[in-house]
């Protein structure tokens, strides 16, 4: 068996064989699907004759070329094309073609030639082709990806593309709701078994240390051996069972038969559900033989055959009945593959061709005579012989086929089947069961395909169609006729048709073990022949007897169960609702005070597991207390308590409260001898408290009153003061542990001894902002702008809520509030506040000559830009409060963006100063000059970047002051809600 | 000069921040084209600097600011790390900017100067070499990012934004309690020099440095928004504009970039038996249940800006945990992951504003401005470009090559990122091998929620009303998605720029070094 055709001499073949460019060969395969399925778009946009032509130009060529390789490949060679991808990975991407590489190019382009001219006439006048044909150039390419990959990571990538396209071509009619679902469940399934073959190759490659499959599949022994062995044998196989529909993930292939026609007979009964038997046939040198291997893969082929036909025997809708054979199919090709014997791989791959060629003949079938009346229903079908009867003749053929009559392919891989199961050895009870299952399987196979067929064509003709019917057009019919034509040939002349391609295949997995069979029509009279019998008087019987109930039921009795869509839906609802839902009420997103809880409690747990060794108590012993710092201190933390208390009743009080921490803070300061800390902090402290004042006056009612605690509030009361207290406690412990382990040699040290020597200043602090650390000072005064600016955006266009919009009750303590009307005459207030204002306005420059001041000296004694620049704007805060914004700015230019910006531009050049002369940025310079008059001048650069910062603080602070200052110029404008606010407010 | 190059990414979007402040609203045109022109230059900066730093191991180039000794002064450290943290975050403003230009930066004031100064802090935090310098930048960072997430006002994002401003407030607090431990009892707040300290240090002072590398840690973790610190993200991103949400992308990363950074310079193998790979079981727990918490998010996600916001959660999760595991194959394929997921969620969360009706104006009550200015601000920036109704089909194939990054499928450079990140997984460990089955998980949830949101948008409702969409926005996205497809085809080179980072950021040696000079040879 298996003699290569060489008609032309075994010299001539063995010359083309040397000088065909197989490698790029291969490439080309690969490579043309996907230009096209992108150039389709472009080129044959409105145009159908075009993209037809594209369409099965394509997957014509690709069928020639894929012809060409035969002989390259006919007696077990391997052709290797590899190209670099990602060496750093170890990935190359290798083009990788062996006999069962070839079987299916074959059938992969062969088909694809077929479903794209049945395509044309199939597909509605009014859906555009370029998009379907597009994405199925893209699942061709695809899985033309899967057979050619000589790299598992690169079958992986085109294995989830084949689930992508897939996806989208379930879904191409949209518009429909079981096409959006039967999409959504076939992608979910399918790329579920992608992601776990991903697991599984990664498994695999972990054991050989390579990816490339013909290193794995050099390695079985080892791969056998491993403890990992059953991991990637599982995931692999998850990835295996799910594209190729096997129980339990079987129930997205009848969804997916939403689709139209074409793809079901390309994608989900020829080509695509054969990726997953590819896969195992691929694998099987490495990782079948072992015991997991035979229950896992042959249990589940077993079950899959047996639950597949029996709900295809109950089915109504002929697409239906075709899935659910589909499966029936599949599983016996897995089952056959589980079995472990070599034999049992001939009739898998054997059988893998002849269902490809008969069932995708029947779908198109099925396709022509829904085109044709409008339905698939087989209740609603009969007698479509007298109308169509070249269509059914062919589904006669290939019906034939798909129930085993012998001439007819399907026979004779049955029969191969049979003999499989019977050499069977694994115990008598396991042998019973095989050989009973595939007898009942047949049968029911028998059955289902006469009432397809019977169903749909004989019986009287009916009246009833939602359309005329009448045979399909010429170029519709031909796919079919190819097919059932195939079917017979392999059927009668198996040894001629198919002996070298299945040998070629068989060899590819096998090697030296291939076992012999025989591809004759007829064996004698063997077992195997008396099974077929069996199974076909039974299947016969059944239909005769059993069809009117059939007819009666709606769904398949006994196996109910077994449809795992409603658990895959519970399991969807579970994922997408329940969980999520439980998540959001433990770690609610939008409540702040759990998650600032979490974060605190999280920094005292890692706060408390970090420190280790825990160090050792140390004693408070030789530490004196002043007395009187004592009192200060507890004045500061009954205030800091206070406002807490009050923040949320009296808010006037609570700031004040705060303010009188600060004081405290900034008297500590001076009592440590820090002056330079004591001044900033006095006019933060101020300009902060001024502009919380201002603010006061928008923010909502006050809650007047406390309603009574109920339990949780108490127990979060309880809770919260605890890790409030833990966290004070330990924040306390840590700071006083660093304090007694301060290390001597530390930068602070660097910075005491080199400020004037190195940095031309006395005050350290100033040299530190502006000279030694000046890349922070420059990003602070950055964030200062930056939250100025935001302050600006957050308020320019404020709305308040809506019962502050309304005229403030008279509290003439705070002028800057009052008034948010421009239609009431400002004197009104202005008068009774005349001699405060007009004070105010003599300090306002003192204050200001007192900001430069502090400004100048600011390198030597305590002072600098910072401080100045607050000082500035406290002197702009009295003018606006003794004589309002518009008095001001009247009178003045108030522009504090453009001094922010200034002060940024004139930070970054006195930095850049220094690159123009060769040094890093921020370089300050020192020194002095004897000039004729002024003797001994010293000069110092960073007084330039200082000055930068006095601009962006006094600046910032400015800007924010403005903007809260005109919220009380503002005019409302009227909304409807607002209208009826402000006029309640207003009565 | 090429020193200078190194403050260079710091400088040139201040400055531009600076001229934008300074100008106010005049000068629109020139303000955007300062933009663009900062953007345009950080890139070729990057690239730059990212070539100087390719040159060989020894090519870490330190810049000390000011020109004092790198120990007491702020020193920028350039190496491969941070050259390709540099320029991802450069492409990602370059590409975001034409989106943000049409109609959302006109709703608010500011919104340019606001990302310049965004990009500031950024590359500020990928140069420094500084503790303290870092908190400078982080403040400089978020300050900007306060800004913009509050871009546009709304209660919506007011109530989100002071959530998020509330939550890092507290994350800088013990960031400064952090460092302020940690130079307490180490003297130095250089990151070299502590990598060279740490080793020696022993008992009580060796538990304090702890506990402040613990609580910085907490503060990168805030900012990664890790589990269970990390639920303010999703409410804050999904309210953000889709530009900021985009630019946004890219700051849980820098929180991922500082633990990887600092775990292995100051924790790393070098670190001494006592300090080596402190932490580093947290950090891959943490990162696990991140992981967990965001793909269940993702499922749960009923609008587009939860389901993006809750995929940054599992990118967080998924470089957390690989980070964690101290391995430089993983820290490579981690790289790879970090820049891809930066891009693909980038371009998601602008795909979010093109598919999602417009918001529609809220009718409450409103204030006009007092300042004329101001409104001439609105009447300058509003003269409407016309829009034209892209096809949606092109929003459609951008949706789902989104999701194919995000989930991590072929044919996008996904797909390879995530195996470059599996494959080294597999022998490290119970964690590690969660971590692994977690990772592609994950990818499921993401194809689950993203198919269920496609299926709605682009599939259920026929009339669904797609608002008119800007070229220049189009123009984003598709940008963003053709750098991911590209990277799947030009492997090799970035591929081995990136395995070299991980082996140069695992071997901090180089770097002490090149901060410290000579001084790294002798025992502190």
């Amino acid at each position: 068996m298996g003699i290569a055709a060489s008609a032309a001499g075994p010299e001539a073949l063995a010359w083309i064989v040397r000088m065909m460019p197989y490698g790029w060969i291969s490439t080309a395969i690969l490579l043309l699907p996907f230009t096209v399925a992108l150039a389709t778009p472009l080129i044959g946009r409105g145009n159908r004759r075009r993209t037809t032509w594209l369409m099965t130009g394509t997957a014509g060529v690709c069928l020639v070329l894929a012809t060409l390789l035969f002989p390259a490949i006919a007696d077990g060679e391997v052709l290797r094309q590899t190209f670099a991808w990602a060496p750093g990975l170890g990935l190359e991407f290798t083009l990788r073609v062996d006999g069962l590489t070839w079987l299916f190019l074959i059938l992969v382009s062969g088909i694809g030639l077929l479903v794209g001219i049945y395509a044309t006439y199939y597909m509605p006048p009014e859906y555009p082709l370029v998009r379907f044909f597009s994405l199925l150039l893209g699942f061709m390419g695809a899985m033309l990806g899967i057979v050619l990959s000589g790299n598992v990571i690169q079958l992986v990538f085109f294995w989830e593309l084949t689930s992508l396209f897939s996806f989208l071509l379930i879904g191409y009619w949209h518009h429909g709701k079981s096409a959006r679902d039967a999409a959504r469940t076939a992608l979910i399934v399918t790329v579920t078994g992608g992601l776990c073959l991903l697991a599984g190759v990664l498994v695999l490659a972990h054991i050989t240390g390579s990816y490339d499959v013909d290193a794995i599949l050099a390695a079985g022994g080892r791969i056998r051996a491993s403890p990992l062995y059953l991991p990637a044998l599982v995931l692999i196989l998850l990835g295996a069972f799910t594209k190729s529909a096997q129980v339990p993930f079987h129930f997205w292939l009848p969804q997916a038969m939403s689709a139209p026609t074409p793809v079901s007979a390309y994608l989900h009964s020829a080509t695509m559900v054969k990726a997953g038997v590819f896969l195992l046939l691929r694998f099987w040198p490495v990782l079948a033989g072992t015991e997991p291997w035979f229950w896992i893969v042959g249990g589940v082929g077993l079950a899959t055959m047996l639950v597949g036909a029996w709900a295809a025997t109950f089915q109504h809708d002929m697409k239906a009945i075709l899935a659910y054979s589909t499966i029936s199919h599949l599983g016996l090709i897995t089952m056959l593959a589980g079995l472990g014997s070599t034999l049992g791989v001939v009739a898998a791959i054997f059988h893998t061709v002849n269902h490809a060629t008969f069932k995708a003949s029947m779908f198109m079938a099925v396709g022509a005579v829904d085109h044709e009346t409008g339905t698939r229903d087989l209740r609603r079908l009969g007698g479509l012989r007298h109308v169509m009867p070249i269509t059914a003749t062919l589904a006669v053929i290939a019906g034939a086929a798909m129930a085993g009559v012998p001439l007819l392919n399907g026979f004779l891989s049955k029969e191969m089947f049979f003999a499989v199961a019977l050499g069977a050895n694994h115990g008598l009870v396991l042998d019973t069961l095989t050989v009973l299952v595939a007898v009942a399987a047949a049968a029911l196979g028998v059955t289902y395909s006469l009432r397809l067929v019977g169903g749909a064509f004989f019986g009287p003709l009916r009246h009833d169609y939602p359309r005329e019917p009448h045979e399909p057009p010429r170029w519709m019919r031909f796919p079919i006729g190819i097919l059932a034509l195939a079917c017979l040939a392999v059927g009668i002349f198996p040894a001629w048709v198919v002996g070298p391609l299945l040998r070629a295949a068989a060899l590819s997995v096998l090697g030296p073990q291939l076992p012999p069979y025989n591809l004759a029509l007829w064996h004698g009279l063997t077992m195997p022949m008396l099974m077929s019998v069996i199974a076909f008087v039974a299947g016969c019987v059944l239909y005769v007897l059993g069809r009117r109930r059939i007819a009666a039921r709606d769904d398949a009795p006994l196996i109910g169960w077994t449809s795992a869509l409603h658990g895959f839906e519970r399991v969807l609802a579970f994922l997408t609702t329940t969980l999520p839902d439980l998540q959001q009420r433990v770690f609610p997103s939008r409540k702040l005070q759990v998650q600032l809880l979490l974060v605190v409690l999280l920094a005292g747990v890692f706060g408390f597991l970090a420190v280790q060794p825990p160090p050792a108590p140390v004693a408070m012993h030789g530490m004196h207390v002043d007395p009187a710092f004592a009192l200060l201190w507890l004045l500061g933390i009954a205030c800091a308590i206070g406002a807490a208390t009050q923040a949320k009743f009296q808010r006037m009080a609570a700031l004040i409260l705060t303010a009188g921490t600060g004081l405290v803070v900034c008297i500590t300061f001076v009592w440590l001898s820090a002056p330079d800390l004591a001044v900033t902090q006095l006019v933060v402290e101020s300009i902060t408290t001024v502009l919380l004042l201002l603010g006061l006056r928008w923010l909502p009612k006050r809650i007047r009153e406390l309603a009574p605690l109920s339990p949780v509030a108490r127990y979060h009361r309880v809770r919260d003061a605890v890790v409030a207290i833990g966290i004070g406690v330990g924040l306390a412990s840590l700071a006083y542990a660093v304090m007694n382990h301060l290390v001597a040699d530390s930068a602070s040290r660097f910075y005491l001894e080199q400020a004037l020597p190195g940095g031309g200043g006395r005050n350290v602090v100033n040299v530190i902002l502006v000279d030694f650390r000046a890349m922070d000072t420059l990003g602070e005064i950055t964030v200062l702008s930056v939250v100025a600016l935001t302050v600006f955006a957050l308020l320019w266009r404020f709305r308040p809520a809506a019962e502050s919009i309304g005229a403030p009750r008279a509290r003439g303590s705070t002028p800057g509030q009052a008034e948010p009307h421009t239609d009431r005459d400002p004197r009104a207030w202005a008068d009774q506040l005349a001699i405060p204002g007009f004070l105010i306005l003599l300090i306002a420059p003192v204050i200001a000559l007192f900001a430069l001041h502090l400004f100048l000296r600011g390198h030597d004694l305590p002072g600098g830009g910072f401080v100045a620049g607050i000082s500035v704007t406290m002197t702009l805060i009295v003018l606006y409060m003794a004589a309002g914004a518009r008095w001001v700015e009247a009178r003045l230019k108030v522009a504090p963006a453009r001094w922010i910006g200034a002060g940024l531009l004139l930070a970054i050049a006195s930095g850049l100063a220094a690159v123009v002369l060769g040094d890093p940025f921020l370089t300050a310079y020192h020194g002095h000059w004897t000039l004729p008059v002024l003797g001994d001048v010293p000069y110092n650069s960073a007084l330039l970047f200082d000055f930068g910062v006095f601009a962006v603080v006094s600046g910032a602070s400015a800007l924010m002051l403005v903007v809260l200052a005109h919220q009380s110029l503002r005019r409302v404008v009227p909304a409807p809600d607002a209208v009826r606010d402000a006029g309640e407010a207003e009565s | 000069m090429n020193g200078a190059l190194a403050i260079a990414p710091i400088l040139i979007p201040l400055a531009a921040a600076a001229v934008q402040v300074l100008l106010g609203i005049r000068f629109r045109r020139f303000r955007t084209g300062l933009s663009f022109l900062s953007c345009l230059a950080l890139v070729a900066v990057a690239a730059l600097l990212m070539m100087s730093a390719s040159r060989g191991e020894g090519a870490t180039l330190v810049y000390s600011l000011g020109n004092w000794p790198a120990r007491f002064a702020i020193v920028l450290v350039v190496d491969r790390l941070s050259a390709l943290m540099l320029l991802l975050t450069a492409v990602l403003a370059l590409a975001v900017l034409p989106y943000a230009l049409g109609r959302w930066q006109r709703m608010g004031p500011h919104f340019q100067p606001l990302v310049q100064v965004l990009l500031v802090g950024y590359n500020g935090a990928f140069l420094t070499g500084d503790l303290f310098n870092l908190f400078v930048f982080f403040e400089v960072l978020l300050a900007a990012s306060y800004g913009l997430a509050l871009h546009g006002s709304g209660a919506r994002r007011v109530g989100a934004s002071l959530h998020y401003i509330a939550i890092n407030l507290t994350a800088s607090m013990l960031f400064l309690v952090g460092v302020g431990l940690i130079f307490g009892v180490t003297g130095t707040v250089n990151m070299a020099v502590l990598a060279h300290l740490i080793p020696d240090l022993t008992g009580t002072p060796r538990a304090l440095m702890q506990a402040g590398a613990a609580l910085l840690g907490l503060a990168f973790l805030i900012k990664a928004a890790v589990w269970p610190v990390g639920f303010w993200l999703p409410r804050t991103y999904s309210a953000a504009i889709p530009p900021v949400a985009a630019l946004f992308a890219a700051m849980t990363k820098l929180g991922i970039y500082v633990i990887l950074r600092l775990s292995l310079l100051l924790f790393g193998a070098d670190a001494g038996p006592e300090s080596a790979h402190f932490g580093s079981d947290w950090l891959l727990w943490l990162g696990i249940i991140t992981l967990v918490v965001g793909s269940i998010g993702m499922l749960g996600a009923r609008e587009l800006g939860k389901l993006a916001a809750y995929s940054v959660l599992v990118s967080s999760g998924t470089l957390l945990g690989a980070v964690a595991l101290h391995n430089p194959a993983v820290t490579a394929g981690a790289l790879a992951y970090l820049v891809i997921s930066v891009l693909g969620i980038a371009a998601f969360f602008l795909l979010t504003g093109l598919v999602v009706p417009r918001e529609a104006p809220e009718g409450a009550a409103q204030l006009e401005p007092y300042d004329p200015a101001i409104d001439a601000l609105f009447a300058a920036e509003d003269e409407r470009r016309v829009a034209s109704p892209a096809p949606v089909v092109i929003l459609a194939v951008c949706f789902f090559a989104c999701g194919l990054l995000l989930a991590g499928l072929p044919p996008l450079s996904g797909f390879l990122a995530k195996f470059a990140l599996l494959a080294p997984m597999l022998d490290h460990g119970a964690g590690a091998t969660a971590l692994f089955a977690l990772i592609i998980t994950a990818g499921l949830c993401t194809v689950i929620a993203m198919a269920r949101a496609g299926i709605q948008i682009f599939w259920a409702d026929a009339d669904w009303q797609f608002p008119h969409v800007e070229a220049r926005e189009t123009v984003s996205v598709v940008g963003l998605l053709g750098i991911c497809l590209v990277l799947t085809f030009a492997v090799a080179a970035p591929w081995n720029y990136l395995a070299a980072t991980a082996r140069q950021i695992h071997a901090p040696a180089h770097y002490i070094h090149a901060v410290m000079g000579p001084a790294a040879e002798t025992p502190p």
